[in-house]
């Protein structure tokens, strides 16, 4: 058993997907922090899942799969607010909406590419084949959403907490969400080579929840956040190479929901 | 010696504010203030669901650091008219001024509170990161407020909550947060204070710090305060009434007679 952990850490590819994952889990946990905080799990899950048909596309059309992706997501975030400013519409609604009809345009693309296996590792994350050049992307996108978040801490933190005060010192609560959104987008593109269109959603979400059922504050709640993604998501990258038949963006998944399960009976 | 991550951070900070000097939400604030901290005239609010006028043609105005009651009955347009003045609510007609200049968000000289705050029950926050919230239109980018210190343990003094500034807000009573709310509001350097039913969570003793903190002679606020209580109304130096669509003055400060009544 040992000896098998040890191995994996002399393996070049095993090496390159840990730096990817922890790269990954600290933008989407410090993202996933405000998501859980401010109950936008649905519209993070739609966003997750709406990048399909713009990936699909891209491959279909020669591009490169991030940019498909991120217009996908960007499309996504402008149909769910118009869809909501509409009368009669709630943002609830309009994120359903968006979410089932970017998936089914995602899936009806890959039917007419005719090759529904070029896609499996889009749908369920092939994290054990990141490139050197996926590192960069990732390592790009991180830098980004960290520096934003960085830079509008203490507004967000604002704005999530009360938004009427927040508004009134002139903050714009709706700008905020709209960069939390894109920032969502960025890193939901960056993460989805490792964990799959399917699974994506939980990088964000499971770890913030455990982080948020630790953390008094918000610093500490992100804190935690990153330690139970990166610690979980490594734990669920040993399983994979232990036992060869579990994919590794399930077991990545899994790893980040054992913490949660730790917690959650530790609190019950 | 601070160490040398502060340092690194304290230097890339002012290089970011020296590119972008203005935090861009922060409505820049004249110094004018005059003998008058609330002009209004003729002013009327539609609410569009409702397709009526809550009230017209109203018109006062309020002096620099007088303590003010609105009263009337439920649903008279206490809270509008306070929503309306704060900037959250447009107006129909009329002109309203505050220290000379329109009602709009970003002002921090100007507070507002709520009788029942909208907060996130689910966003874990401490009290004293709370009274630290008034300090952010303040502050420039990269900022933290840890230089603002001195004024957030003052203003916790003030309002007596010294012993609980690293307890949940969602662990308070109504009391205690409602006193964390106008800490707040006084670290934000405000100095108009709109206050709708700020005694409606109280106890005997929060109100007592409360009033303490809006009557004292050393504080130097502009109050304007909707209440229900008019037997309090000895303690104010001017007496609105909204009823009916029209305001009307009961007692005025001293030196500023009924201009409308």
């Amino acid at each position: 058993m040992l000896n098998t952990l040890l191995s994996a850490f002399q393996e070049d590819f095993f090496l390159r997907a840990l730096l990817a994952l922890f790269l990954s889990g600290i933008s989407a946990a410090c993202l996933g922090s405000y998501i859980v905080l401010r109950r936008m799990s649905f519209i993070s899950t739609a966003m997750t899942h709406s990048i399909l048909p713009g990936v699909v596309l891209a491959v279909l059309l020669g591009f490169s799969a991030y940019w498909g992706a991120l217009i996908a997501a960007l499309l996504t975030a402008a149909g769910i607010a118009w869809i909501s400013s509409r009368k009669g519409s709630s943002e609830d609604s309009a994120i359903g909406v968006m979410l089932s009809v970017m998936f089914a345009l995602g899936i009806a693309f890959m039917g007419l590419s005719h090759s529904w296996r070029d896609f499996t590792g889009l749908l369920f994350g092939s994290i054990v084949s990141v490139s050197t050049e996926d590192i960069g992307v990732i390592l790009g996108t991180t830098l980004i959403v960290l520096f934003c978040l960085r830079l509008v801490h203490k507004e967000l933190e604002l704005a999530s907490f009360d938004e009427e005060y927040a508004h009134l010192l002139g903050a714009r609560p709706g700008l905020l969400r709209s960069v939390l959104l894109i920032l969502i987008a960025l890193a939901a593109v960056a993460s989805v080579r490792l964990v799959g269109a399917l699974l994506t959603t939980a990088l964000f979400i499971i770890p913030s929840t455990t982080g948020a059922l630790i953390g008094k504050n918000l610093k500490e709640v992100m804190f935690w956040s990153v330690l139970c993604a990166c610690g979980g998501g490594t734990l669920g990258l040993i399983i994979s190479y232990t036992f060869q038949g579990i994919p590794a963006g399930a077991a990545i998944v899994l790893g980040c929901a054992i913490p949660y399960f730790i917690v959650r009976i530790k609190n019950a | 010696m601070s160490p040398p991550k502060s340092h690194l951070r304290k230097l890339f900070s002012e290089a970011f504010n020296n590119l972008f000097p203005a935090v861009p939400y922060a409505a820049p604030e004249t110094n004018e203030s005059g003998d008058w901290a609330v002009e209004v005239k003729n002013l009327a609010v539609h609410i569009k669901s409702q397709n009526s006028a809550v009230f017209s043609g109203v018109s006062f105005e309020i002096p620099v650091h007088c303590r003010t009651a609105l009263i009337g009955p439920n649903g008279s347009g206490k809270s509008t008219l306070l929503k309306t003045l704060a900037g959250l609510i447009p107006q129909s007609a009329g002109e309203i001024k505050l220290f000379g200049s329109m009602p709009r968000i970003g002002r921090s000289r100007i507070a507002y509170l709520a009788q029942s705050p909208q907060l996130n029950p689910d966003f874990p926050l401490q009290l004293k990161r709370l009274v630290q919230m008034g300090t952010y239109a303040h502050h420039g980018w990269f900022e933290e407020c840890h230089h603002a210190d001195e004024k957030v343990a003052s203003a916790l003094k003030l309002l007596e909550l010294e012993d609980l500034v690293d307890r949940s807000v969602h662990n308070l009573s109504g009391g205690q947060l409602q006193r964390g709310l106008l800490a707040r509001a006084a670290v934000q350097g405000a100095e108009i204070l709109l206050l709708d039913e700020p005694y409606a969570a109280l106890d005997t003793k929060s109100r007592e710090i409360v009033e303490n903190f809006l009557f004292h002679k050393d504080n130097s606020f502009t109050v304007i305060m909707a209440t229900h209580e008019t037997a309090d109304s000895q303690k104010f130096d001017r007496v609105l009434e909204i009823r009916d669509g029209s305001l009307k003055t009961i007692h005025a400060c001293a030196g500023h007679k009924n201009h409308h009544a």
